[in-house]
């Protein structure tokens, strides 16, 4: 009877809230069509695949396909390398986009903070490609601009593309340089929602700029910031493989301080012609980022229940 | 109310039509694919016949490798006409550029890509690793009589062996005699200015290197890996790790049937060494690993005194750098002028079916037409007579001032070069460059090397896939930046590499091409 009567109610509010749920409707088809029907693809990496029998033909192979990357002796570094890189561009890019969206808010002129969030946020549309091109120009020894500049000055060439050290500083700028116009727009609009009566009840208290900024509106964009860190996190052991695969490219010299899991899966897939192997290790990464993703929303449970995403 | 249900519905229909849009997709991809199994292996039965119902008019899909040609689609309008007539068939070609084959070739068989012709090449043209997946159809030899007569009776038997893959043959290999061995388009200017008279062996050629290091000008645009070993009378594997490099053979020594593994050989130790001295005096870029130059980039521009490429090219760009610039004198030289010199085996170029063609018979019977109708030879070779080209006699060529917009042998028509038919160059006002060419050429003719059996061996690798697989990833660190001389330290290195390579499986891959080599060698006796 109940379960009848449920059946019911859910028809009725669905009718209810039609508008609401056609609303919704791209977006889960969209997700149904770009996210779930893929995945079925993960059988991939347990098969030996051949072109005659497809996804679903080609014969199973058990776990052979996932030895290969422990057995490359790359899987610690890349997986090293891809964490250490997206914690740097978490901490890097979250801190930077809240403290420019925060000054933005702060500037008075309205012309100049218009202009300025413009250019922040133009980068954002380069597409990776040019941006290799760009730091090939910049860092090349031959015609690079920092060593024309550099010998210019009297300095001895430096050759980037040899110096591994150099591009950990080198790719965490970039990624910064492109993403934070970008990424600041999520907290202007955190910050804009923040209920004016707050500052001028601050003001009247006798706060100060710094005091308004760290008591009021850091507090209060808490919960924004904590959600946009959870869906990063979620992401940590992707590598941006456009970044990396456009900067750095197929330079030995540098992988050791630049290859990432997507790199190295990339070039799997292109020198061995290995389906089966690289959709092992995408399956790999998925597993370690839903991992963390769970551990991490209950951990951020604990501290506080609002927090968490789900 | 009712204009809102009237909108609902119609966003309901618009998101029913999308979803089936897309789910369509999926479904005519798997449909495909199942069929492509089962297509295969019913129509390898089904040969004898030979006679194909030619009423229903057929367009074939052919991809090709490489950059299309401005005047590309008028040539191929005209070979249309012809074929249009002969067989009722006409063909559409889709190119993929050098920039992207290594990438897309295996797509377009994992992808279910609709095509019927697709041209090959042993291992720089995927040939092992498609067959290996399954990818091109097997062609029999009643298959090639039946719809290929006279690509069966012009090429040699040799060329067929050559294509074999476990006993089965998937491509039509061209059938010319193409020299496997690079030579280097040098500046004659620096040269002379360096007071370098000739590059005939390693230590010239080393010399030369030095010289321009030390006037402050680049020699080239990375080390000298293939002409340290041919030096030494050796040779890349078919189908080993690194496109061949890493395990290499004495092809000038038909008695030594030994492997060298780069490692476990002091000679890549001793290039090594000489590399890092090398690129420390300047005589290469420190960038070469992240430049995306072309081969001829540096030449051309002025930026590196030498190329090196095989003899066609290098003749090509050596006639255009002294166009542009006649000052600079550019020569060939072949710095491995010692040794007899190699043939390159016949599958270097050629064709194959894709094994889910819907048109196999048509495709193989306009093949027939492209290798041996000498006006579609010729016309996939040159273009359109009058306008690219015209004729002189019966077996040469002149080019017109037109041939730009569709060079010369360069629209991948490699994959059927028929020496029968192939007509040869009439040069009218010949440069310097042509004449040490054709000089160099006659030498090399008439200098060929014996046979090594392993010539034609090629190692496959699905046995050991996965340490093979490993094997390519743990070179990727070490191996570009120790051939072109930019590791810090050269003995470090190299002992990181050999650590790497070990862990990664290298002794299952060497024994298991050893245990199939020796099978080849016991199948050819």
């Amino acid at each position: 009877m109940n379960n009848k009567k449920g059946v019911k109610g859910f028809f009725k509010k669905a009718y209810k809230y039609r508008a609401f749920l056609l609303m919704l409707l791209p977006a889960v088809v969209y997700t149904l069509v770009f996210a779930y029907y893929p995945m079925t693809g993960v059988v991939l990496a347990f098969k030996k695949y051949n072109f005659s029998g497809g996804i679903w033909g080609s014969p199973w192979n058990g776990i052979e396909n996932f030895k290969f990357f422990f057995q490359s002796g790359q899987a610690g570094l890349v997986t090293r390398n891809t964490v250490l890189y997206n914690v740097a561009f978490i901490i890097i890019n979250t801190v930077t986009q809240i403290a420019v969206a925060i000054l933005l808010t702060e500037i008075r002129g309205k012309h100049f903070r218009k202009v300025s969030q413009s250019l922040m946020f133009l980068p954002y549309f380069i597409s990776w490609v040019i941006v290799g091109v760009m730091a090939f120009n910049i860092f090349s020894s031959d015609y690079g601009f920092l060593n024309r500049l550099i010998t210019a000055l009297g300095g001895e060439k430096i050759a980037f593309y040899t110096k591994p050290k150099a591009w950990p500083f080198i790719l965490v700028f970039f990624n910064l340089w492109k993403g934070v116009g970008y990424g600041s727009v999520m907290y202007l609009a955190a910050i804009m929602g923040i209920d004016t009566s707050i500052y001028e009840a601050a003001a009247i208290d006798g706060a100060n700029v710094f005091q308004r900024i760290f008591k009021v509106t850091i507090p209060m964009i808490m919960p924004t910031t904590i959600i946009l860190f959870l869906l990063s996190i979620g992401g940590i052991f992707k590598g941006n493989f456009d970044m990396f695969y456009n900067l750095v490219g197929t330079n030995g010299l540098l992988y050791n301080y630049t290859d990432v899991i997507d790199t190295l899966t990339f070039r799997a897939l292109v020198t061995n012609n290995n389906y089966g192997m690289s959709a092992a290790v995408g399956l790999f990464q998925s597993v370690l980022c839903f991992i963390t993703v769970v551990l991490v929303n209950k951990l951020v449970g604990r501290y506080d229940k609002d927090y968490t995403l789900f | 109310m009712k204009k809102n249900m009237k909108k609902a519905t119609a966003l309901c229909l618009s998101a029913a039509m999308a979803v089936g849009l897309l789910t369509g997709c999926g479904s005519g991809d798997s449909g495909s694919a199942g069929g492509s199994s089962t297509g295969g292996s019913t129509d390898g039965g089904a040969v004898a016949a030979g006679e194909v119902d030619l009423s229903e008019p057929v367009e074939l899909t052919m991809y090709l490798l490489g950059d299309k040609s401005a005047d590309f689609d008028e040539v191929y309008a005209e070979i249309n006409k012809i074929l249009a007539e002969k067989l009722n068939t006409t063909v559409k070609v889709e190119f993929l550029s050098w920039g992207e084959h290594d990438t897309k070739y295996s797509l377009l068989f994992g992808g279910g890509e609709d095509f019927d012709l697709i041209f090959t090449a042993s291992s720089w043209g995927h040939y092992e690793s498609t067959v290996a997946m399954g990818g091109l159809y097997p062609l029999s030899e009643e298959f090639i009589q039946a719809y290929a007569p006279d690509i069966w009776n012009v090429v040699p038997e040799l060329a067929w062996d050559q294509a074999k893959i476990d006993g089965t043959i998937y491509m039509v290999p061209n059938y010319q005699n193409e020299f496997g061995q690079d030579v280097l388009a040098v500046r004659g200017d620096l040269m002379e200015e360096y007071g370098i008279s000739q590059i005939t062996n390693w230590d010239e050629l080393m010399e030369f290197y030095k010289a321009c290091a030390e006037h402050g000008q680049y020699a080239s645009q990375g080390g000298p890996w293939y002409q340290y070993f041919q030096a030494q009378g050796f040779s890349v594997t078919g189908g080993a790790p690194q496109g061949g490099e890493l395990i290499l053979y004495k092809t000038q020594d038909p008695e030594d049937l030994n492997f060298y593994y780069l490692l476990d050989w002091d000679g890549f130790t001793d290039y090594c060494h000489q590399m890092k001295e090398l690129a420390d005096m300047g005589a290469w870029s420190q960038d070469v690993l992240s430049s995306s130059d072309e081969r001829q980039t540096g030449l051309l521009t002025g930026r590196a005194a030498a190329m090196a490429w095989n003899l066609g090219s290098c003749k090509t760009y050596a006639k255009q750098a002294n166009t542009e610039h006649p000052e600079w004198n550019v020569t060939l030289v072949d710095p491995v002028s010692a040794w007899p010199k190699k043939v390159n085996s016949y599958i270097n170029n050629g064709m194959a079916i894709n094994a889910a063609s819907k048109n196999k018979e048509r495709a193989m019977m306009v093949l027939n037409e492209f290798y041996t109708n000498p006006t579609i030879n010729d016309m996939t070779r040159f273009g359109i007579e009058g306008k690219h080209w015209e004729a002189v006699g019966d077996d040469q060529y002149k080019t017109l001032e037109a041939s730009s917009g569709f060079g010369v042998d360069s629209n991948c028509n490699w994959g059927w070069m028929n020496n029968e038919i192939k007509r040869t160059e009439y040069i009218e006002d010949r440069t310097a460059v042509d004449d040490t060419y054709d000089a160099m050429l006659e030498a090399w003719d008439n200098n060929v090397k014996p046979d090594h059996i392993y010539d034609g061996f090629n190692f496959d690798r699905t046995p050991v896939e996965t340490q093979a697989s490993a094997v390519e990833a743990a070179l990727g660190t070490y191996y570009s930046p120790l051939v072109n001389g930019l590791v810090d330290d050269v003995d470090a290195s190299i002992e990181q590499l050999r650590a790497d390579l070990e862990s990664a499986g290298i002794r299952d891959v060497i024994a298991e091409m050893e245990r199939q080599a020796a099978e080849y060698v016991a199948s050819k006796q």
